[in-house]
């Protein structure tokens, strides 16, 4: 039941057979080798450099974890400059012609927006994987769009959910509900008492918490009464309650009664144990595999409710489970645009991710701080058509030049024998996932198949060939799964 | 069936269908359903007038007083109107569109917007394109028809969206539609060795892989189509000559290519092109007449080429704005967002004419145009009546049919 409500959008695939229930959740003990340590960087991060693979290969899975889940404190983080500019423009007195500070503050703000993106996917790149992951997680879960003209605002969101990234669900739910990019997206800033805008009040239970089909619309009402009164303080970022615009009556809310507030509500909610239910199957969605089993749902649900919603025990159960290191687990997801992106950076063991980055990820369907709707990125299948395939290779084609070449950590030092540099292309890129075909391939355009000039790979041809291999590595299968 | 056979030798006749089950030439043979009309090689282009097309200087109501008292700085002269009748005309800069209306090509659809208007660009754009103004949809309208079509997954362009990034109402669970901005850039960046690159592409469909995944399939389906479609278009549009001069701007440039993949029978049943931007804030004449005017223009040219090679039957253009702007103007000589605008049907199965209501400027949404049609009611008349297709599915709900197509 969770499951489906969670998957009510096409091309979401659950692997095929079945999950052995007994083992799904027991804790996986075995030292990881090079497979699995790729596999649980790419899911837990994004991806791992061929120097973290190795270090992670020879580690237990317990220890593999928890050295992920040791976070560093956010305290520190610095934002983007760009965002002081586009605070500023925004303060710019009145007397100005209004056209003119209305482009400037347009500007400051896409650039600062443009900035934000950039600084994100470096810190993907490296700074804690697994904070980021489930700020990019969060992201997705609870959407909010920016609005450039406020870019501090979706700063503050991502600080946010980077904050809570192995946080308390609970808890992040009440703060994210009283966040001002929410409250502008999903309209809490126009419900006021004496006309309730419902808007929120619904996506908090349908795609935020619960799901369709386990609230009433009453529930909805109710709610969007008790959230009253939340407003961003007009041309700032910051939120105020004002007790004037509050609807302080008696609510009824899934079957209780009370003068209930905002917060009151989530706690309602997180009393559901379709609540559990359905952040179960979204976290499985997220980290091992797409419509997952409702009784391994129900697994994980429990152990949502015995933590009480605390994440840190629940994602390190899932990602040292024995169905988290299942051949059905494996390669099961699509890799997202950020993932495809940031996860590529990794494997060339690059440092930067450049500006050039983010029209790429765009043409492949996913730009930062706008998710296509309320729901977020649809995924699975949705993430490939011929177009964003097009815009994958194209991406790499123009990221594989001579530059990078050199910067790679690993690319220049290739053997300088056609068979030898095939298999280690596809074991550094692959993890040895590749068709016999596509490697006798890879050889082939290695050594000079089709080529007049320079038959055999030579120091004279070797950028040319290296480079134009890994482009052709990763245009397998293999590689736009995760 | 003689008009299919007819397709099929002018296919092969391009000499450029490698593979003699050629499955392009399939989808052509796509009936409408019993009692819908539709043939099998029509095909819906759909213009997309971004950032928001002020209605009222577009299709302009002259004969109404107080458009001109309100709009004392930008109203279009009653001299410089190119009249239809006592009340309405077209924007000067649209000639070429007036001479198509003359033609009776041209339905003019007045007041089309939708139940409690939003004023955001990218919401109401969204709208407009998911066709769900009630509710978030992750796909398009016309994503959803080609879903619930069903055409053949071999035919790689039965929809192609002529832009960098597929838009919102191209986007479908199911079938995999191109976004194609221009020939030369639809392309897998040339590889330095193409034949090898090929060999590989072969290669990458080898399913001898040590690991299994549900989504392995569609992987592999679509490298294939990327590689196909992006090697094989240029190739199969190749003999098409275009017969008309087109204006040397974006839009001239992309309905031309739509003219040349609607006349080299691709069996392609949508095409999306975009124009703008309208978001005429600030000094809007200048900007709007020059934007109408290209738009006009290369209309003018795209019918032209497609009459030449006896296709303007076979098209039906539809253009839409996310929104018309406030009836007044503002204090920078522009308009600020607005709600309810006219859209525009083009192409010889169109009954031409006015249809709708004339704006009412005094009783108004708060300063904006009331809708008096719904735009889900133009979509089923598409659907319905050109595309051959039930249109409640694709909706999700039933809309009221509009008398435009002949």
């Amino acid at each position: 039941m969770a499951a489906q409500a969670q998957m009510d959008v096409g091309g979401i695939l659950r692997p095929q057979g079945r999950p052995d229930l007994t083992t799904a959740l027991q804790p996986h003990h075995g030292t990881l080798g090079t497979r699995a340590a790729a596999h649980l960087l790419r899911r837990a991060g994004f991806g791992g450099t061929p120097d973290e693979i190795a270090r992670y290969a020879s580690m237990r899975a317990p220890d593999a974890v928890a050295a992920l889940l040791d976070l560093p404190s956010t305290g520190s983080i610095a934002p983007p400059s760009e965002l002081d500019d586009a605070s500023r423009s925004y303060a710019m007195s009145d007397s100005m012609d209004r056209t003119m500070i209305r482009r400037e503050r347009r500007q400051a703000g896409q650039a600062a927006i443009t900035a934000l993106q950039l600084w994100w996917l470096n810190r993907m790149l490296s700074a804690a994987p697994l904070q980021e992951k489930m700020t990019l997680y969060f992201h997705g879960h609870f959407t909010s769009r920016a609005t450039p003209r406020f870019p501090w605002i979706t700063y503050n969101q991502n600080a946010l959910f980077r904050k809570y990234a192995l946080g308390n669900l609970r808890e992040l739910t009440r703060d994210v509900s009283k966040d001002a990019a929410m409250l502008i997206y999903l309209n809490g800033n126009q419900n006021v008492a004496a006309h309730p805008n419902e808007n929120y009040a619904r996506e908090l239970m349908e795609l935020f918490t619960l799901g369709v089909d386990h609230y009433t619309e009453n529930d909805v009402r109710e709610s969007a009464r008790a959230w009253t009164g939340w407003r961003v303080v007009n041309r700032t970022d910051t939120v105020s309650f004002d007790a004037s615009l509050h609807d302080s009556g008696i609510k009824t809310f899934l079957g209780r009664t009370g003068n209930f507030n905002g917060d009151d509500v989530v706690d309602i909610i997180f009393a559901q144990p379709q609540c559990a239910r359905f952040f179960a199957a979204s976290l499985l969605n997220w980290f091992v595999y797409n419509d997952p089993e409702p009784p391994l749902v129900d697994s994980v649900a429990a152990l949502l409710r015995r933590h009480e919603y605390e994440l840190a025990p629940v994602v390190a159960a899932i990602l040292g489970s024995g169905v988290f290191y299942s051949e059905r687990a494996y390669r099961a997801l699509v890799k997202s645009p950020v993932e495809f992106v940031v996860g590529t950076y990794k494997t060339l063991g690059l440092k930067q991710i450049d500006e050039a980055a983010l029209p790429a990820l765009q043409q492949m369907g996913q730009r930062l701080f706008f998710p296509p709707t309320v729901a977020g990125w649809p995924g699975g299948q949705n993430w490939l058509t011929s177009g964003t395939m097009i815009a994958r290779q194209n991406f790499l084609t123009r990221l594989l030049g001579s530059q990078t070449l050199a910067d790679s950590s690993w690319l220049h030092g290739l053997p300088l024998q056609s068979t030898s540099a095939a298999r280690e292309l596809a074991d550094t890129i692959l993890q040895g996932d590749v068709a016999p075909a596509s490697l006798f391939e890879l050889q082939s355009y290695l050594g000079g198949a089709g080529s007049a000039a320079l038959p055999s790979l030579s120091a004279e041809n070797y950028g040319q060939r290296v480079s134009g291999a890994a482009y052709l590595a990763m245009a397998t299968p293999a590689y736009q799964l995760n | 069936m003689k008009r299919r056979n007819f397709l099929l030798a002018t296919a092969s006749g391009l000499a450029v269908v490698a593979n003699p089950e050629h499955v392009f030439a399939k989808a052509l043979a796509q009936a409408p359903l019993p009692g819908l009309p539709g043939g099998s090689d029509r095909c819906l282009v759909v213009v997309n007038l971004a950032g928001g097309n002020d209605g009222l200087n577009c299709v302009v109501p002259h004969g109404d007083e107080q458009y001109y008292r309100v709009r004392p700085g930008l109203a279009i002269a009653r001299g410089d109107v190119l009249t239809i009748d006592a009340s309405v005309g077209l924007n000067p800069g649209m000639r070429s569109l007036k001479a198509l209306y003359d033609r009776g090509m041209v339905a003019i659809i007045q007041g089309v917007g939708y139940p409690d208007p939003d004023h955001s660009h990218f919401r109401s754009t969204e709208i407009w394109q998911t066709a769900a103004p009630d509710r978030y949809e992750h796909t398009g309208w016309l994503g959803r028809y080609f879903d619930d079509a069903s055409l053949s997954r071999d035919n790689l362009f039965k929809g192609v969206a002529v832009s960098r990034v597929l838009p919102e109402v191209l986007v479908s669970d199911r079938t995999d539609i191109p976004a194609i901005p221009a020939l030369d850039q639809y392309a897998m960046a040339a590889d330095r060795n193409a034949l090898a690159s090929k060999a590989f592409w072969a290669g990458s469909r080898d399913r001898r892989l040590p690991f299994d995944s549900p989504y392995l399939a569609h992987v592999m389906e679509v490298e294939g189509n990327a590689q196909r479609s992006s090697e094989e278009l240029p190739r199969l549009v190749a003999g098409y000559v275009a017969k008309a001069s087109y204006p040397a701007t974006p839009l001239g440039r992309s309905l031309a290519l739509a003219a040349q993949i609607v006349g080299s029978n691709l069996g392609t049943k949508a095409i999306y092109v975009e124009h703008g931007s309208f978001d005429t804030h600030v000094n809007q004449v200048a900007t709007q007449n020059r934007l109408l005017a290209q738009f006009s223009d290369a209309i003018g040219a795209f019918y032209q080429d497609l009459a030449a090679h006896g296709n303007d039957r076979r098209v039906l253009t539809l253009t839409f704005s996310e929104f018309g702007r406030r009836i007044e103007e503002n204090g920078s000589r522009g308009t600020d967002h607005g709600e309810a605008s006219p859209l525009f049907l083009i192409g010889g199965g169109v009954k031409g004419g006015l249809y709708g209501t004339l704006p009412d400027l005094r009783s108004t949404n708060m300063g904006n145009v009331r809708y008096t049609v719904d735009f889900r009611s133009v979509y089923a008349t598409v659907l319905e009546r050109w595309l051959g297709r039930p249109s409640a599915t694709v909706l999700g709900g039933s809309f009221q049919k509009l008398p435009v197509l002949a």
